[in-house]
């Protein structure tokens, strides 16, 4: 069976205050899911729910159909944001630790302790107390202690800070194997680039609510569906008086000397991508044009200013 | 459990690897040993001489003590009933420096009293204990027929022999038994204080390096407390055994190397001797007795002291450990938990004085409340069972421990909540309307 997570209508309150307010979502096996929003919107407190750290005022967690128990504990994987080590015990001491505690023998935990030491090319660490690593070197340990029990559900808060290009780039591999093997990730990140390169799905919380959900380039073209990226030789003031009622140039760019430009319109009434191309045809050398991906930063910046507009 | 028993591990390991848990193992032992040796060697007045009435009503010493003299004490017999006046006021006594009083109910309740002009230091006190015990002992024997050494030891109980001082007769504070429960009783809450910090600052750094949040994903903030708790009390254990081996081969060296020989073999009871009672000559015949040993090796009950001693260690150790904890986890910074440790200190010194008081006025309504209230029993206790119960009084030592474990588990409770609902804040100043608004959340 294909593992399965559902988030359904959690509400946690501090105080009075709302943390999170009626969110649900699902995350299957086999995809790197994102869980994003502005700091203080609620997502480590929705972490500590599925991870059983708080408990929901209201709804639920289930993994595969069933309500999340203190049993599943050990098939979750949890990287916090904030990251902690035993200082004075060494890395294969601290790792041993943290795989009995997710459950493991400890003739189990000595094995894959080694497996990941060896496979991470870090044997010669084995001794060293955790106080004589260095940031990243410590991140990577923790990383192993997150993924030694071989968790079914990975919740990564940040994995990727602190690590250097190309443990970044081991990092990622080592998430994308996992999703071959049909875990499920949770990724909660800052990093846009990164939603963008691994993450399948992605939520965005604000305020405590949900307020967008879906696959990247769904997110990605949600408020942009009309939108087109033209790249264009010739001049800017032909461009303008070219378009009329029916579109808007929402951005322009100079590439070349003021003869070479790309532009963002969007398309307003029933007119399409074929009206735009003959407009602008007559009057402009169009290099290029295509539907206009904004970048994750941008459609996180816009959801949530669109959010916080809304609710001023 | 499981993850309790871990967590319990875990900190057992690192206690025990640290520098200072083995700098502490060998430095508190060698400065209680030399702190004995100092009591015994310059303690008290020193007398060299003492002048000893025995006033026994009833004749049971049969105006005997011990077959020998001691050159460093007298002893003379009175068949009498003599009052404290009569001793103080009358020419005929005044050459007595001390008189024991035997009374007819001696064999029962196992009580008597020394009444003294100028207090004498402890090796004397100890002189004279020893020498009055032993004839009682003696006469316990006799009084029983001969018996083998194993039954004899099963019966014997422990004397109450109080010294006072005869013109202020109250003040039981000479009572050199009270101050060795005393240190019990101090060594307990020198325990707690010492790895009671320990657990605050052990849940301080967790919260501060955010391990606490991999922890609590897994261990549920009660076995995380529990297991804390646990393993560091083990470590204060295997320190206290520790300390115990090295203070009794301490005790052992001192009594064959530096405080031998007081009694010297002409002050054997050649009767029993020759009677071949089994006990007694096993007791008088051993050259290395003297009244440090006395002191130390026979005048204290252990089985018993150690016993409850064990017991008031355990849920004295969880009853202020939680509250440690708790501590640790509810404040915002490690430095914020600092400033809440000063009122547990100033709660561990109200209980030292208590003790203390205990010694002075054992009889006061603070002594008495304080031999019952969990803050203050284990010192308290420990002090009154070196003075001894009496017959009737015996069910207050376990009504006292009941409180304590019932008081222990409701601490605990409480602490597990403060705990639960803490442990993950940060950054916040600790106030009694957050500590309330935490406790009152499940």
């Amino acid at each position: 069976m294909k593992n399965k997570l559902e988030i359904e209508h959690v509400e946690k309150s501090f105080f009075g205050k709302k943390a999170l307010d009626n969110v649900s979502f699902q995350v299957n096996g086999g995809e790197i899911f994102g869980i994003l929003g502005p700091n203080g919107a609620g997502k480590t407190t929705l972490i500590r729910i599925i991870n059983r750290i708080i408990e929901a005022d209201k709804g639920g967690v289930k993994l595969n159909g069933n309500l999340l128990s203190d049993k599943d504990l050990k098939k979750i994987g949890y990287l916090p944001e904030e990251r902690g080590l035993y200082k004075s015990m060494t890395v294969y001491d601290h790792l041993i630790f943290l795989g009995r505690l997710r459950g493991l023998s400890k003739l189990e935990a000595k094995q894959k302790t080694n497996k990941w030491l060896q496979h991470f090319s870090i044997e010669s660490w084995k001794t060293k107390r955790i106080e004589e690593l260095s940031k990243g070197m410590a991140q990577k340990v923790q990383f192993i202690g997150t993924v030694l029990h071989e968790p079914e559900l990975l919740i990564l808060d940040e994995p990727l800070s602190g690590f250097d290009p190309i443990n970044v780039a081991l990092i990622m591999e080592e998430l994308k194997r996992f999703k071959e093997e049909g875990k499920i990730i949770i990724l909660s990140t800052h990093n846009m680039r990164s939603v963008e390169d691994i993450c399948d799905k992605a939520i965005l919380i604000h305020q405590a609510k949900k307020i967008a959900e879906g696959s990247i380039s769904e997110l990605r073209t949600v408020n942009y569906n009309d939108v087109y990226e033209i790249i264009f030789k010739g001049n800017m003031i032909a461009f303008a008086n070219s378009l009329w009622a029916g579109f808007e140039l929402l951005d322009k760019t100079i590439l070349e000397d003021n003869n070479k430009f790309r532009v963002t319109v969007k398309l307003l009434g029933n007119n399409n991508f074929h009206d735009l191309l003959k407009v602008l045809m007559e009057s402009i050398e169009i290099e290029s044009a295509k539907k206009y991906l904004p970048s994750m930063q941008d459609v996180f910046i816009e959801l949530t200013q669109e959010k916080t507009e809304k609710n001023a | 459990m499981h993850n309790s028993w871990l967590i319990a591990l875990r900190e057992l390991k690192e206690r025990i690897r640290s520098r200072s848990f083995l700098l502490m193992a060998f430095l508190g032992p060698f400065i209680i040993l030399l702190l004995t040796y100092l009591l015994f060697s310059f303690g008290g007045n020193k007398v060299k001489h003492w002048n000893v009435l025995i006033v026994d009503h009833g004749g049971l010493f049969e105006n005997k003590i011990m077959p020998g003299k001691d050159k460093a004490v007298s002893y003379s017999f009175y068949n009498g009933i003599l009052e404290l006046e009569e001793f103080t006021n009358r020419e005929e006594f005044q050459k007595f420096d001390a008189f024991v009083e035997i009374n007819e109910k001696i064999f029962k309740n196992k009580v008597g009293f020394v009444f003294y002009r100028n207090t004498p230091d402890p090796k004397m006190q100890t002189r004279v204990k020893f020498q009055i015990e032993r004839r009682l002992e003696e006469l316990l024997i006799e009084k029983n027929g001969k018996i083998p050494l194993k039954e004899y030891l099963k019966i014997k109980q422990p004397l109450v022999l109080t010294f006072a001082d005869v013109y202020d007769p109250n003040n039981l504070a000479g009572n050199t038994r009270a101050w060795v429960g005393f240190f019990f009783g101090t060594l307990i809450f020198l325990f707690i204080a010492l790895f009671g910090m320990t657990i605050l600052r052990s849940v301080s750094s967790e919260k501060s390096n955010r391990i606490v949040e991999v922890l609590l994903a897994t261990v549920s903030p009660k076995s995380l407390m529990l297991g804390k708790i646990i393993g560091i009390g083990i470590a204060a254990f295997i320190q206290f055994f520790i300390w115990s081996i090295l203070i009794g081969f301490g005790l052992y060296l001192m009594r064959e190397l530096v405080f031998i020989d007081l009694f010297a073999p002409e002050n054997l009871n050649a009767t029993l001797l020759s009677e071949g009672t089994s006990y007694t000559e096993q007791y008088f015949t051993n050259k290395t007795y003297n009244e440090f040993v006395d002191l130390i090796f026979n005048r204290i009950h252990y089985g018993t002291v150690l016993f409850f001693f064990i017991l008031f260690f355990i849920f004295g150790y969880l009853f202020y450990g939680a509250l440690f904890a708790a501590i640790g986890a509810v404040s915002g910074s490690e430095n914020d938990g600092q400033q809440f440790v000063l009122p547990i200190i100033f709660l561990l010194l109200i209980s030292l004085y208590s003790g203390y008081h205990f010694i002075h006025y054992p009889e006061s309504t603070w002594a008495k409340m304080s031999h019952y209230i969990p803050f203050t029993s284990p010192i308290v206790v420990m002090v009154k069972l070196s003075m001894g119960y009496s017959e009737g009084e015996t069910y207050s030592i376990y009504f006292s421990l009941i409180l304590l474990i019932l008081s222990a588990f409701v601490m605990l409770s409480i602490a597990a909540r403060l705990y639960k609902n803490g442990i993950l804040q940060f950054g916040h100043r600790i106030r009694m309307k957050l500590l309330l608004k935490w406790l009152k959340k499940t």
